[in-house]
């Protein structure tokens, strides 16, 4: 029981930071600076004993005897955690300006963040579905509500009643999904709906399959697939910088702990049941997203429009993984850490820019950008040459996965149409590469100041660049293949 | 420092660039440290050429795991093929900057630093990630230099050579990943070493897939004709550095993959791209040779009539026989000389005149005769004047072409007096006649006359004693000639 409550300490930990952070922001002694202090402690708390339990303990359910097969412990989940906690952590510490820069911001921010890492972590311990209802109701709710903090702004509060209105209609889908199935297995736990999968022909269960695909909706629409996709760009645009960049990099992430978990063992022998319908899916969002991001003016917006071309990507994977290929599950695994370190950069930076000022960000406005600041017009270059997959990144070889995980699935068509919407991506990532270098400033340099925004910031260029070209011969330091060995081991403990 | 020399001369300038750059180096130690770093390759280089054995194959290997796990390999070395091009970028380098003696402009250092290690890089790797990566970073540092320091529509120019380059990059990429997964299909291993790849034998409608994959992106790269569109412009709105390296190496690049990477990969199924290639290389070379007598800018001009020269070298390598070979590797050197010389005169001109436009320029002659000899040296040898090394391979080359079809011989033949059709008009508007401005301008100064010196003297060597030349490459090209024909014989 002890070292049950162990294991459970990093999700407690996080949960309790939450109703200590809702405690304290009441007081007038804690300004912003001390409770985004305090919200990093307790992820920081949480992420070092995520990192402790990793590969000791492996496919372990969590107070068995209380919730039964609900919650599981492997390394799949917990490597997902330390994602999360990551991307919060990074999220907090970046934008520690941006909060100051707006009088919006009260201390409920935090709690929120945390409840919804709170959710994702859940989510990716779920084993059950109410629980990954549950989870994913937990994470959404805060998201919502984050999205709509600027609560004066209009454009915001149109971005949060968009996404909670379709989120919740298309969360209902998840639960009539969940009825479904119990209706066909008797049970909602991830054990019985396995065996009762393996044990029947693909014929007999319609019921099942009606009620998966009903759960595949909900998925799909999170990640922002195409045809689901109409509220992306408009919400990431609504959101303030801190909360795209949240929802972007981590919370996007969340949805495929818990669509991995379910389509790469649960439902793996059903999978060719949508097998085309996920091909289809997959290049009307590579083909819709990129037409999105290219006919976007804002950077944000053109980010936002580019992370659907990038859940296009992950499709790709997907439907390699459902034909059969073995490469798929760690090359989406991969690309999903590879995708995190690129887009929660790249928000970071434009964060970082707007608690300076209160401009919208266009195009235009990153003209000259490379002359005021040099450095981190630099880092932009990065992320945008690791978003577009150019070599030399750990994009690259996101990308190099995938697409030879479609070549071993056959699916030569698709991994050519990868390759052609990420020649399109050049067009969109690039614009902004030229408008920072190509044109002069009218505005003199300024010095690149140093504080923990921009040297998290240019830690992960640093780590993109590394885990594209790092090779494993230096020691203590490992390189990409230290990245392709942790999707690895994530991906063989889910079995 | 010799044991890993290749890899000192692919990584000095960008190790030199980042050093420079984390210490924020002022102005003049910038310009010290990045000369520093091109004269120190260039011994480095000629120290290799000393040890070099023109009857072995591939030399100075150094292969080491890079990414195992996915097996990519830090796979380089050099033979006579990369030797050539590898002794083109150190020669080039140190003239360049000191014609950029009084730039300014800090960026531009960094970025021609860069992309010595990109093209170095792309000429010494033997494993197709490897080469890949390469390939794409010296197209970075050329797109900023367009963007950043270029005339005319350079913002649009840029993107637009980007775009055009990546496509056909990413065509390769595709390529390769197919190739490297048929590798791990049939031998359980990953691998993207050219050795290992080799080995594979594809199915004939494959293969004819892949080549054209790779075909794309050096087709971009030389350009052929139709694939052109970017290259008037870009060299119209480039500044001179980035032209010099575009016309003298990144186009010749294009040449050295199909040799490398297509004969490497797919001997026989380049036999199947012969003749469309060869049928594109002759309409080019009529096609840019028309299109160059009428340009009126000298920067598009001399763009129009490297592409000329270029689709004459695809045209040689295409033909698989000795002496078209031979010529089109040596005139890859020669024409580099030739156009990295005329390219650095324009460029002069522009300094003057603040114009490249003919019609704007005239009579330098009785003004600057120092001027004028140069600028018409380079441009004779672009023509292919006897006794220059321009003359010597495209003879070869023809010869080549005539063994091989008199009908190909005698259309190859015509690009020599085209050119001197373009060339001559173009001296007689430029330099002799009366001057159509009024602006006061000098000489050539000593700085810039060092500068071209060496380039004048390699390409007298080069035409008046090929012999000491040839022998540096010929046993290796002729030994890959025979293993290219006997892959192509075993298949008829």
């Amino acid at each position: 029981m002890i070292e049950q409550l162990f294991l459970a300490l990093p999700m407690a930990i996080v949960v309790i930071g939450a109703f200590v952070l809702m405690l304290i922001s009441q007081s007038k002694r804690f300004n912003l600076d001390k409770l985004n202090l305090v919200a990093v402690f307790f992820l920081a708390i949480s992420l070092i004993l995520q990192y402790l339990t990793l590969g000791n303990h492996t496919n372990t359910f969590l107070f068995e005897n209380i919730f039964g097969d609900s919650f599981i412990l492997d390394d799949f989940a917990t490597i997902f955690d330390l994602m999360f906690t990551a991307g919060a952590i990074l999220t907090l510490l970046i934008n520690n300006d941006y909060f100051k820069s707006r009088n919006y911001f009260t201390g409920e921010y935090f709690t929120l963040i945390l409840f919804s890492v709170f959710g994702m972590m859940m989510l990716s311990h779920a084993h059950e579905l109410v629980t990954a209802f549950i989870a994913l109701e937990i994470a959404s709710l805060s998201v919502y509500t984050l999205v709509g903090y600027h609560k004066n702004n209009k454009i915001s509060s149109e971005a949060m009643m968009k996404y909670m209105v379709l989120g919740s209609m298309t969360g209902a889908f998840f639960m009539l999904g969940t009825a479904l199935i119990y209706g066909a297995v008797g049970s909602t736990s991830l054990t019985a709906i396995a065996i009762y999968v393996f044990g029947n022909e693909l014929g007999d269960m319609t019921l099942l399959i009606v009620g998966a695909s009903f759960i595949m909706i909900t998925i799909m629409f999170k990640i922002g697939a195409v045809p689901f996709h109409t509220w992306v760009v408009d919400v990431y645009h609504g959101a303030p910088y801190p909360i795209t960049m949240f929802m972007a990099s981590t919370f996007k992430i969340a949805i495929f702990a818990i669509a991995l978990r379910l389509f790469l063992v649960d439902f793996a022998p059903i999978n060719s049941f949508w097998t085309e319908m996920i091909q289809a899916i997959t290049i009307l969002t590579l083909f819709g997203g990129s037409w999105l991001a290219i006919s976007q003016n804002l950077v944000k917006r053109m980010l936002a429009g580019s992370s659907i071309v990038h859940s296009g990507y992950l499709l790709i994977g997907i439907s390699s993984v459902a034909l059969g290929s073995e490469l798929a599950a760690p090359a989406i695994m991969f690309y999903l850490i590879a995708y995190f370190l690129s887009a929660a950069g790249a928000f970071g930076i434009l964060s970082f820019i707007s608690s300076q000022s209160k401009k919208q960000m266009r195009y235009d406005d990153f003209k000259g950008f490379a002359e005021r600041r040099p450095y981190m017009a630099l880092m932009m270059t990065v992320f945008m040459l690791s978003l577009a997959g150019l070599p030399s990144t750990i994009g690259f070889l996101g990308k190099f996965y995938i697409f030879t995980s479609a070549i071993e699935s056959g699916q030569i068509l698709l991994a050519g149409l990868g390759i052609l919407t990420a020649f399109i991506s050049v067009y969109y990532y690039f614009k902004l590469i030229a408008m920072m270098y190509f044109y002069p400033s009218n505005t003199p340099q300024k010095k690149f100041p140093i504080n923990i925004s921009t040297i998290l910031i240019a830690m992960m260029a640093l780590i993109i660049i590394w885990g594209g070209i790092g090779t494993s011969l230096i020691p203590f330091i490992p390189g990409a293949d230290g990245f392709i060995e942790i999707a690895i081991q994530s991906i063989s403990s889910l079995k | 420092m010799m044991d890993h020399i290749l890899s000192n001369i692919i990584f000095l300038p960008l190790f030199m660039a980042v050093i420079l750059g984390a210490f924020g180096a002022n102005l003049k130690i910038l310009k010290i440290g990045a000369l520093f770093s091109s004269i120190v390759t260039l011994l480095l280089v000629a120290w290799l050429t000393y040890h070099f054995d023109p009857h072995a194959q591939m030399q100075f290997v150094q292969n080491i795991p890079w990414i195992q796990k996915s097996g990519f390999s830090y796979f380089i070395g050099v033979d006579a093929l990369s030797l050539v091009v590898l002794l083109l970028i150190t020669l080039l380098m140190p003239p360049l900057y000191i014609y950029m003696y009084h730039e300014k402009r800090k960026g531009y250092w960094y970025n021609m630093m860069l992309l010595q290690t990109g093209v170095t890089g792309a000429v010494l790797s033997l494993d197709l990630v490897l080469f890949y990566l390469f390939w794409e970073t010296m197209l970075l540092p050329i797109f900023i230099m367009i963007g950043k320091y270029g005339n005319g529509m350079h913002q649009y120019n840029a993107m637009k050579i980007i775009l055009i380059t990546i496509l056909g990059s990413m065509s390769m990429l595709f390529s390769i990943l197919y190739i490297g997964y048929m590798h791990f299909e049939t031998t359980g291993v990953w691998s993207f070493a050219l050795n290992d790849l080799s080995n594979i034998v594809f199915n004939a409608k494959t293969s004819i897939w892949l080549a054209a994959g790779f075909l794309l992106a050096f087709a971009i790269k030389i350009p052929l004709v139709g694939f052109h569109t970017w290259m008037a412009p870009a060299y119209g709105s480039a500044p001179t550095p980035a032209v010099v390296i575009m016309s003298a190496i990144m186009a010749k690049l294009g040449i050295y993959g199909i040799w490398r990477f297509g004969f490497g990969l797919f001997e026989t199924t380049l036999v199947y791209y012969a003749p469309t290639i060869i049928t594109l290389a002759l309409i080019g070379l009529l096609y840019y040779a028309v299109r160059a007598i009428t340009e009126e800018n000298l920067r598009k001009m001399f763009a129009y009539s490297s592409g000329s020269h270029l689709s004459l070298i695809a045209l040689g390598v295409f033909l698989t026989n000795e002496y078209a070979w031979s010529g089109s590797l040596y005139f890859i050197a020669t024409h580099a000389l030739a156009s990295a010389g005329i390219f650095l005169m324009i460029g002069l001109t522009y300094k003057r005149f603040k114009t490249v436009q003919i019609s704007s320029l005239g009579g330098i002659a009785s003004k600057a005769p120092k001027f004028t000899f140069f600028f018409a040296f380079f441009a004779l040898c672009i023509a292919g004047l006897p006794g220059t090394g321009g003359f010597v391979a495209e003879l070869l080359i023809i010869i080549g072409a005539f063994k091989a079809n008199l009908w190909i011989g005698a259309l190859t033949a015509t690009t020599m007096l085209s050119a001197m059709i373009y060339i001559f008009w173009m001296l007689q508007r430029t330099l002799f006649g009366t001057s159509n401005n009024n602006i006061e301008y000098p000489d050539l100064t000593m700085r810039e006359m060092i500068m071209l010196l060496p380039l004048v003297i390699l390409l007298l060597a080069t035409g008046l004693a090929p012999s000491l030349f040839m022998p540096i490459f010929e046993p290796h090209l002729n030994a890959t000639l025979h293993d290219v024909m006997i892959a192509i014989g075993g298949l008829k």
